[in-house]
């Protein structure tokens, strides 16, 4: 049966021009050349994959050519951004059948208009050996954190210009509700919580691990797995014991984040564009992503590379709607409240 | 036959076109599409913003007049040896991806670098970083534009000065600087325009609190969407960098003076000041780029050969070389027509207006261009043609910079001379005007270059993966975690430095004039 109807998809294609396919997604996308390959064959498509910056950044270049769009299918927008997604109107619903296969708690959207393709954990990390050398026991809350001992030890992103730090700030939001989540930032800054632009700020001119000076960093909860992976003669067969950084899961400071694909309104290419998204849910697909991008795959099953095991992944649930309704409304408060306050 | 003045204006209309459309057409787009919210420029904040470009800017022009002039002064009336190879060698910051100074500066002066740590300095939460990551790419522009002025001033002068008993500082500072003065002010005023304007260095060294306003453009425009008020900062922007730039080319003088010959060596108090001058240059200006060579060579654990192992073994490698080579040529030779179009155009019109629209590319802001391609161009998102044509916009104002000097240096007699012993006036300019200004042509082109070769394209317009050049891999290697990525990435950084010295070494004659 499958076979026939490859077959006839083969012919289908055959007899018409082949079709182009362009996928927009954030800079940090990576797929093997195979998979892709697969796909392209399958559907005799080629498919153009387009660079549409830091995800906050693609998310407003799709806003800004919703009336000439740029591409026919996203990914890479995630759970802090579908509502002005939605509201803006660039995206076209469609539900992936594959999107059974992913836990409920994991969807983004039960009518489709991004179907959930990972899941990643922003979290605080904290640098083994710099931390032991301050022999401060390690902190236990959001309360502590905010205390100068351990504020002027922290540097994360800011929420105005990293998707990191937006995840941050939605974390504390929900935690803290808004006027404790201000409180609770200008006082951390104030203490001497460092706030940097980017994650590459932060994790390769800030945190200790690499040069600087804050043993405490706000990156990802696979970060540890990716320190072993990349470190100096990594030999999967004998990993180390323990990862050199680990994560500091304090309530109200991890976010999960979420990330989708999606048709964007004003496709040429429904069909193929459909038939993209299912291949984003696919097995292979599903699991060549971890080590490529240090995120987790979204359908249940899909096996994760060894080196994993460093990274920990607690139970989170998504935050509150009400926090992600209106993220830009919370940053242009955070900016006011924290950032400009004297 | 034409009259010179409308010869030059037809010249360079392609040029022109090519600044309307990559450049007018998308910037009013931009401007178009938000409004202009004029109210930001009452809010205090951004008031703070643009008080605190200017001042960075003013500090950075300051230091490099004080520092470049008295250099540029000695080196002019000395015999100093590697003279020539400094000069030349002067180029290369200039011409560094931001990226890589970035990386060399918090090397040598983050918190645990290797200046820094041995020194007990903490330059955590001062702006030193950036005035240092100014000087580093902006000193050697003002050096050498000081010292083509300098070398103007006949050393017979201060020469008769000193005969009449001045002392050596005296008739430097009463003889030599009133008739240097207008390079060295032209010099200061394009070290604050570039200072002022640069994106790269200050989104990555100024933090939140010492962004420029084209660091809040960017932000504005790209990730909090508020265009009303970025269109404001940009238009702003554009009217005080015009008033500067109209200022920086009434005051400076065409053409490099001769270097005198048979000049004495240093002795005595000059000597120290000249070797400590030099080497305070070298420390800011080659300090940074020898930090990132060596990254790429020492892991945690000591020398390593691993990282550039890894990027020499890594498939995608040959293809970040290809493509920066590949792209770079093809802007280049965009880059040489229509930049040699443009000041032969400026140059056969003697046109201020149009010698100072040359500079525009560089004044303008990318973010806000980025936006306005988007906006005026949709269907050429991610296409081949948007992606050269920008480059080569970033290209050609530098070839026009430097051929313009030496056109303008030209004896006006000369090619006339030629016409009169017989040749046709193609021929003229082939046999004289071409030879002439074919060192100047080659050095600009060498700049365009090495530009081109580092310039990050994702600024300007959307790209794929295949495109990735070296900065691109460089860049996404910093974007992960992990030692390895570090120590590649300077690597990698390494590689294109060496093919911004390749592209000196193969094309220019070092008399390439960053003006």
């Amino acid at each position: 049966m499958r076979k026939t109807l490859l077959l006839g998809l083969l012919l289908a294609g055959a007899a018409q021009a082949q079709t182009t396919l362009t996928v927009i997604t954030h800079d940090s996308f990576s797929l093997s050349k195979e998979r892709v390959a697969q796909f392209e064959r399958a559907n005799n498509a080629r498919v153009r994959f387009v660079k549409g910056g830091d995800a906050g950044e693609l998310l407003n270049r799709l806003i800004l050519t919703r009336r000439a769009p740029i591409a026919d299918v996203v990914y890479g927008l995630d759970n802090s951004m579908l509502p002005r997604a939605r509201a803006a109107g660039i995206l076209e619903a469609y539900r992936s059948p594959a999107l059974a296969r992913v836990p409920a708690a994991l969807r983004l959207d039960e009518g489709g208009l991004l179907n959930t393709v990972n899941s990643g954990l922003v979290a605080l990390n904290y640098d083994r050996a710099a931390w032991a050398k301050t022999g401060l026991p390690l902190p236990r809350s959001l309360d502590d954190l905010k205390k100068p001992e351990y504020a002027r030890l922290t540097v994360v992103t800011s929420p105005a210009t990293s998707s990191p730090g937006l995840a941050f700030l939605l974390a504390t939001v929900n935690h803290l509700g808004e006027e404790g989540a201000w409180a609770w930032w200008r006082e951390a800054r104030a203490n001497g919580m460092k706030v940097v632009r980017g994650w590459s700020d932060a994790y390769y001119k800030e945190f200790s691990k690499n040069g600087g000076k804050y043993p405490i960093v706000l990156s990802y909860a696979s970060s540890p797995a990716a320190e072993v992976y990349y470190a100096d003669g990594y030999d999967p067969k004998k990993p180390p014991a323990q990862a050199p950084t680990a994560n500091l899961f304090l309530p109200g400071s991890t976010f999960l984040q979420l990330e989708g694909v999606g048709i964007l309104k004003g496709t040429k290419q429904p069909q193929l564009a459909r038939r993209f998204v299912d291949f984003m849910l696919s097995e292979g697909v599903q699991a060549d992503i971890p080590t490529r991008m240090w995120v987790y795959p979204a359908v249940s099953g899909t096996r994760l590379d060894p080196v994993f095991r460093f990274a920990e992944k607690p139970e989170v649930p998504p935050v509150k709607a009400s926090v992600t309704a209106n993220p830009q409304r919370l940053v242009d408060a955070w900016v006011t409240q924290v950032l400009r306050a004297r | 036959m034409t009259p010179p003045t409308r010869l030059g204006w037809l010249l360079a209309l392609p040029p022109l076109l090519f600044l309307g459309l990559l450049l007018a057409l998308p910037l009013a787009r931009t401007l178009a599409e938000g409004g202009v919210n004029l109210a930001v420029w009452r809010d205090p904040y951004f008031l703070g913003r643009l008080s605190w470009t200017l001042g960075q800017a003013g500090v950075t022009a300051l230091l490099a007049l004080l520092v470049g002039a008295p250099l540029a002064y000695l080196l002019s009336r000395y015999a100093v040896p590697g003279k020539g190879l400094l000069l030349r060698l002067l180029l290369l910051p200039f011409v560094t991806p931001t990226l890589v100074a970035v990386l060399g500066l918090s090397a040598l002066l983050g918190p645990q670098g290797w200046l820094s740590r041995p020194l007990g300095l903490d330059l955590e939460g001062t702006p030193a970083l950036l005035v240092l990551g100014n000087l580093f790419f902006n000193l050697p522009v003002m050096v050498r534009l000081a010292y083509a002025g300098f070398s103007r001033v006949s050393p017979g002068l201060t020469g008769a000065a000193r005969t009449l008993g001045a002392s050596g500082v005296r008739a430097a500072l009463t003889v030599a600087l009133p008739l240097a003065l207008p390079g060295l002010l032209a010099g200061a005023i394009l070290v604050f325009l570039y200072s002022a304007l640069s994106f790269g260095l200050p989104l990555a060294l100024g933090g939140e609190r010492y962004a420029t306003l084209e660091v809040e453009i960017y932000t504005l425009t790209a990730l909090q969407f508020r265009l009303s008020e970025a269109s404001a900062l940009i238009a702003g922007q554009l009217v005080l960098t015009l008033a500067a730039t109209w200022a920086y080319v009434a005051l400076r003088r065409g053409g490099t003076g001769v270097p005198a010959s048979g000049l004495p060596p240093a002795r005595g108090a000059a000597a120290v000041s000249l070797w400590s001058l030099v080497a305070l240059v070298v420390l800011v200006c080659f300090g940074p780029l020898v930090a990132v060579v060596a990254r790429g060579v020492l892991g945690t654990g000591g020398p390593t050969l691993g990282y550039w192992q890894g990027i020499l073994t890594d498939p995608e490698t040959p293809r970040l070389v290809g493509n920066t080579l590949r792209f770079g040529l093809l802007a280049l030779t965009g880059a040489v027509v229509l930049g040699g179009l443009h000041a032969l155009g400026a140059w056969r019109a003697g046109s201020r207006f149009l010698d100072l629209l040359s500079l525009l590319p560089l004044m303008v802001s990318p973010v806000s261009l980025a936006v306005g391609y988007l906006l005026a161009y949709p269907q050429f998102a991610a296409t081949l043609p948007l992606l050269l044509a920008a480059y080569t916009l970033l290209g050609f104002p530098l070839v026009t910079r430097s051929l313009l000097p030496a056109l303008r240096a030209l004896p006006p007699r000369l090619t006339e001379a030629a016409r009169t012993l017989g040749a046709r006036p193609l021929d003229a300019h082939r046999t004289v005007t071409l030879p002439l200004t074919l060192p100047a042509l080659r050095g600009g082109a060498a700049l365009a270059l090495a530009t081109v070769l580092g310039e990050f394209g994702a600024t300007l317009v959307l790209t794929r993966p295949e495109w990735a050049t070296l900065s691109v891999g460089l860049y996404e290697r910093l974007g992960r975690p992990g030692e390895r990525n570090l120590g590649e990435a300077c690597a990698l950084a390494t590689v294109l430095l060496l093919l911004a010295a390749g592209a000196f070494i193969l094309l220019d004659g070092g008399e390439g004039e960053v003006t």
